[in-house]
């Protein structure tokens, strides 16, 4: 009896095509994060922690959007930290030095034009490594292991080694922070926009299906995924909107906008910080790009068989020359955030990132062997590993054992996951 | 008779001329690296310490490897150095070239790192001393409450000889309970985004009841600061650094900082010079102004070191450094409100 109810619920789930990897994954953060709670004595699952959580993430999971399509390409990028650290010198010389000089500090459009002049470089960066790989046909392991040393040493030479701080002001509200948050109002709007948007995913998937007489999922599959997804979106929603400002801030913003501060303080909600909905945004248009775009399904083929690809009529050197640019612009953008965070851009800002990035993609299921890899899983394997070390910071154990647990945890999400493989695949 | 007279004095004459200056000395440097802003600083005292007595400057980076820096010390002595100033990458593996040195007499000087060879001269800055300072301008602004510490990374000595500094000033005061340590954390190869990502996660855990932080430095306290001010309360809790970063002097202008320990290199790199250029005269290493004896080091080797004292510098005494030309006053009151530091007016 019970063995055929487990039967029931296994069938299912198989009947929502959800991949069990994710669900893997998924299970395992849940893990870790029950764990670390219990340890800490209550102070993991808190919403000021997992509103941290989500901001110390966003850095290494912009990132980890790119990463996963160059390794698909079988390709690897070693230059993103040294490359986040001189775009993000760059762009505080000319936040902090060169618009200043031209308009004065705190102008209204200081952080636009930083941001845009960052990207371009980024972009270009990218673009350049990418030529010399695809066209010149050097490995991209030894390009980029040039990369890493060419912009670490160019940051450096920015200013000579010096920080550059304080950063613009709003330029600053990418780092997040309250004044760098979107509030419960916004927070809830962004949160049903994206209920909608998955409710609408759903019905276009339905639609296609019937329209090409693919085999439809059961209608009660559908309205599962959908209440899930949904439920899952607005109670992350719910947590931020949970995290009040700090005392400090609220006495702060109350006398600036001449508000008695009434007694026991005033209640404002963090709601989503601003790196967190860039991250997801980048997720999200990279995942779009993968599955939705031509380039996407180019470079899938790229990575299962560079040959085939190429014999098809595949324009595989400009494929892999744009899946550089779009990692040079993406590792721009989070040096942005990064920079925005500390409120300072130092030339040893991204050190050791590209390690932590390729750890995410690898932990989320991306292949090193190429053709295989999901955004989705790439933002969660970062969550993983900065859940791991923000947690064990929680508990007082310290960098070098923080290491050997990092460490010990990627290669045994590598392990899981080739055993996973040869499981499912014949 | 006459002709041995002759040669006596000569002799003589020689000895005396050679003894009495160091000219044509050649001092030889080996940098471990110039990845870091300070030693460019370090290498133009050197430079015109040595000028300035007529010596010649030859040097060679070892761009943070410790194989390159075990060739480059070996190519000095070829090349005619007379003393050696070795800034070490790593203390232990450069021994070899070091003793090489030692045995075809030529002094050597460990500049800043600690080489444990006892006839070598060690000079630095007092570290532990530098954890004092840290200590007590902080314990000064908050002599009770929930302490947070900042420390260096986990790889090198220094950061547990401030640590050690610092507890010493504490001591009586955690002892007593006036002060309770609430968190400490290695900040991983010093880098800031790791030290905001600690003092994030002990503000966590206190639920912000940190009331002072004592940071190692300078890149640490920034990140710090970072976390302190996202939580509303940058400038009410006093943090401590060091290194004289242009931007955390700005910040002990603006407040949020209350002390950054500078180490002026400059003083540093002249005094080595200056010793380096004396020992190839034959000068005795115990006979140098200033030498003590010290045995501090992982071995306890006995050897003649020489300590610089470093200068806190607190809002009080920002004109310190602007005066000493190492920062503009408009980069130190970059932001400031008129009226709140002296210096800035």
């Amino acid at each position: 009896m019970k063995h055929s109810r487990l039967r029931t619920l296994a069938l299912f789930l198989r009947s929502t095509e959800l991949d069990t990897r994710a669900l893997g994954l998924i299970a395992a953060l849940l893990l870790i994060w029950i764990v670390f709670h219990l340890l800490s004595g209550g102070l993991f699952l808190t919403p000021r922690n997992l509103w941290n959580l989500s901001v110390q993430s966003s850095s290494v999971a912009i990132m980890a959007a790119g990463m996963v399509l160059v390794i698909v390409t079988r390709n690897i990028d070693l230059s993103i930290g040294s490359m986040l650290g001189f775009v993000g010198m760059i762009m505080g010389v000319i936040q902090t030095d060169l618009l200043p000089k031209l308009f004065g500090f705190e102008y209204p459009a200081t952080w636009a034009l930083t941001l845009l002049a960052g990207l371009v470089l980024g972009v270009l960066l990218g673009a350049f490594q990418g030529f010399i790989i695809a066209y010149l046909g050097i490995p991209s392991f030894i390009v980029t292991l040039g990369g890493l040393l060419v912009w670490r040493g160019a940051a450096w030479w920015v200013t000579s080694g010096q920080t550059v701080a304080p950063l613009d002001a709003t330029f600053r509200l990418m780092g997040g922070g309250p004044e760098g948050s979107i509030g419960a109002m916004w927070s809830w709007i962004v949160g049903l926009i994206a209920c909608a948007a998955v409710v609408l995913a759903l019905a276009n998937g339905r639609a296609k299906r019937k329209k090409f007489r693919f085999p439809l999922r059961s209608l009660a599959a559908d309205s599962f995924l959908g209440v899930v997804a949904c439920a899952a979106i607005l109670a992350a929603v719910a947590i931020v909107n949970a995290y009040p400002w700090p005392l400090g801030s609220v006495r702060r913003y109350a006398q600036s906008n001449h508000i008695a501060l009434p007694k026991g303080g005033l209640f404002i909600a963090h709601g989503i910080a601003i790196p967190v909905l860039i991250a997801v945004g980048a997720g999200v248009v990279v995942t779009f790009l993968a599955k939705r775009t031509r380039f996407g399904r180019y470079v899938y083929a790229i990575g299962g068989n560079p040959e085939a690809a190429a014999l098809a009529g595949v324009n595989t050197r400009w494929v892999i020359l744009k899946v550089f640019m779009l990692m040079g612009f993406l590792a721009a953008l989070s040096g942005a955030v990064s920079i925005a965070r500390l409120n300072a851009a130092t030339n040893a800002e991204g050190t050791l990132a590209e390690l932590l990035v390729i750890a995410a993609a690898v932990i989320g299921g991306t292949s090193l062997a190429g053709g295989v890899g999901t955004v989705a899983g790439a933002l969660l394997g970062a969550l993983i590993m900065q859940s791991l070390q923000s947690g064990m910071v929680l508990l007082g154990v310290d960098t070098p054992l923080q290491n050997i647990v990092v460490g010990a945890v990627l290669v045994l999400a590598a392990w899981l996951d080739s055993l996973y493989r040869r499981r499912t695949t014949p | 008779m006459t002709g041995r007279f002759v040669l006596a004095v000569t002799v003589l004459t020689l000895c005396f001329l050679s003894g009495a200056q160091a000219q044509d000395k050649v001092v030889g440097v080996s940098w471990s690296n110039f990845q870091e802003e300070r030693w460019k600083t370090d290498e133009a005292a050197i430079k015109a310490a040595v000028a300035a007595a007529g010596g010649r400057y030859i040097a060679a980076d070892a761009q943070s490897s410790p194989q390159k820096q075990l060739t480059d010390i070996e190519s000095l002595i070829a090349r005619g150095a007379n003393a050696l100033i070795v800034l070490a990458q790593d203390a232990s593996a450069i021994a070899p070239a070091v003793q090489e040195a030692i045995d075809e007499n030529i002094p050597v000087v460990g500049y800043d790192r600690l080489i444990e060879n006892p006839r070598a001269f060690y000079i630095t800055f007092d570290n532990k001393e530098v954890g004092r300072m840290q200590a007590r301008a902080v314990f000064a602004r908050r002599p009770r409450g929930n302490y947070a510490f900042i420390k260096g990374s986990s790889t090198d000595p220094n950061a547990d000889f401030l640590f050690s500094g610092q507890i010493e000033v504490l001591r009586d005061a955690i002892a007593a309970g006036a002060i309770k340590n609430v968190g400490e954390a290695y900040t991983d190869g010093w880098l800031p985004a790791n030290a905001q990502r600690n003092m994030e996660q002990i503000l966590t855990k206190n639920n912000n009841n940190v009331d002072a932080v004592v940071a190692s430095n300078d890149g640490t306290a920034g990140g710090a600061i970072a976390a302190l001010a996202a939580q509303g309360i940058a400038g009410s809790v006093p943090v401590s650094g060091q290194d004289g970063d242009h931007a955390a002097l700005n910040r002990v202008a603006l407040g949020t900082q209350t002390i950054s320990v500078w180490k002026d290199a400059r003083a540093l790199g002249k005094r080595a010079a200056e010793i380096a250029l004396l020992l190839a005269d034959g000068k005795k290493m115990s006979d140098i102004p200033g030498a003590v004896k010290f045995d501090g080091g992982p071995k306890k080797v006995e050897m003649n070191a020489l300590f610089l004292t470093p200068i806190p510098i607190t809002r009080e005494n920002l004109y310190v450094v602007i005066d000493a030309g190492w920062i503009r006053r408009d980069e130190v009151c970059q932001g400031v409100k008129p009226g709140t530091v002296k210096v800035c007016r």
